[in-house]
This record gives structure tokens, sequence and C-alpha cells, in this order.
């Protein structure tokens, strides 16, 4: 069983045009850590263009549409940091966890992400560090993380 | 409808894969003590045992086709959404829902 959020699937260095150019590169990333098909980065724009992923704090989590889970072989995430940060519908987007799943097996990570997102504290930690490594740590569920 | 009857919330998504399973669980940790059970499911398949339906005001019309029968309650942003904070006191408190 591959890695939910593999180390090589964190890129903290990106740079995105605009909305369509970062999902695109999330949906990339999935492509190349093997769990979706090319055709999953189509379904990924069109849910975006429908209802956007923007979850607040900066952090849009990118995902296919109901028709793309056909597309994905396993359940992972990428994390995608755009220090520049992206346009998104008005927002600003510093952050994108892509999403490809066709079970529950990214339902913990995304629990973890919700709590960090209503911990300001944490939050600007996950947009701003530097340390992929430090990313992982802290959306591993039931990790070492407490917020203080 | 009112808060104190509600059992059990469906968060309603496309693919049950993103903000909807984010907010599932908040809402399923916020209520907890409150005895409510909360799930994610697609927007096409709103289990008939639910009190009461959240989604995206994106999928709104999509969810109360799905759920006619139901109250749909919908979102504009994940976090602090003004509504989702009014249907959670209303669970904690009572209080009339306004659907």
């Amino acid at each position: 069983m591959p890695d939910l959020l593999a180390r090589s699937a964190v890129r903290l260095d990106a740079a995105a045009a605009d909305r369509d150019d970062a999902v695109r590169q999330c949906g990339r990333a999935l492509v190349a850590a093997g769990a979706a098909e090319p055709g999953y980065v189509d379904a990924m724009l069109a849910r975006e263009r429908t209802v956007s992923t923007y979850v607040g704090e900066g952090v849009a989590i990118p995902h296919g549409t109901l028709a793309g889970k056909e597309l994905v072989h396993h359940d992972a995430l990428c994390v995608l940091r755009f220090p520049g940060g992206v346009d998104w519908n008005g927002e600003r987007v510093a952050l994108c966890v892509g999403i490809a799943a066709r079970g529950d097996g990214h339902v913990r990570i995304l629990a973890e992400l919700a709590q960090i997102l209503l911990d300001p504290g944490r939050a600007r930690r996950l947009r701003e560090t530097a340390d992929a490594d430090e990313v992982i740590r802290l959306l591993r569920p039931d990790g070492e993380e407490i917020a203080p | 409808m009112d808060g104190k009857d509600i059992r059990k919330i469906v968060v309603a998504c496309d693919a049950g894969m993103g903000s909807s399973v984010m907010l599932a669980s908040s809402l399923r940790k916020e209520l907890r003590k409150a005895g409510v059970t909360v799930e994610h499911t697609p927007v096409n398949s709103i289990p008939g045992d639910a009190d009461i339906v959240v989604c995206h005001a994106g999928l709104g019309a999509r969810a109360r086709n799905s759920a006619p029968d139901k109250p749909v309650i919908t979102f504009q942003v994940f976090l602090g959404d003004p509504a989702v904070a009014r249907l959670v006191k209303a669970v904690k408190d009572g209080g009339e829902i306004g659907a």
C-alpha cells in the first residue's frame, strides 16, 4: 500500500500563473505518484469550475468530480505550496492539498487538516514552513503535533 | 424543525472527497456530546434517515432534488460560515432551524 502523502508529493516552492494552472500542477503530481490516470486532471478542473475547493486560511483542496473517481487508482494526497500566492476567485491561496480518492483512506488526513485550519497558528505554520517533513508531520493524524 | 430533534446530519458533496469530509469531521467533533451522528455522502445518495442536509451553496439545488423532503442548509465557506454556526447552536441549545 503506497503512502497516502509521499514526501515526493510535497513541493514547497511551486509557482502558478493562475488557479487552473495550480489545479493542473496538483493533478499532475497525483498522476506522477501513480494515484490516478492523466484524465483525472480534467476532472479536477471541472470540479473547480463548478464549485471552488477553497476552504479558508489560504488553503484550497483541489479534487475531482464524482465521475472522475473512476480514474483514481488509489487514495493519495499531494501538497503544493505557492509562496507567491495564487488568485483563487478573489481569495489568495498559498497552499494546495490535492486529493485523489476512491475510498476513505484520505479522511483522517482531511480531518487533521480541518483541525489545523481552525487553529490560526498551525494554519500559518502549514502555509509558511520550508520543511517538507514538517508538512507531513502537521498533517499526520494522531501525530505528535499538539496545539499549544 | 427544532435543533434538539436532529439526530443525523448529512454533509453532501459532489464526490464526497473534499470539503464535505472536512466539514463532517469538524461537525462530528463539535457535536459528539450532543449525540448527533454526522456523515458525509455524495449529493446523489443522501440517506433516507438524514434529519438535515448541509452542503455548499453551489450544490444546493442538486441536494434539494435528491432529498426533496429534507431541510437543506447551504454554506459558502468552510471556515466559520454563519449558516453552519447557527445550525450548531440550534443543535446544542435547541431552537428553530431555518432551512
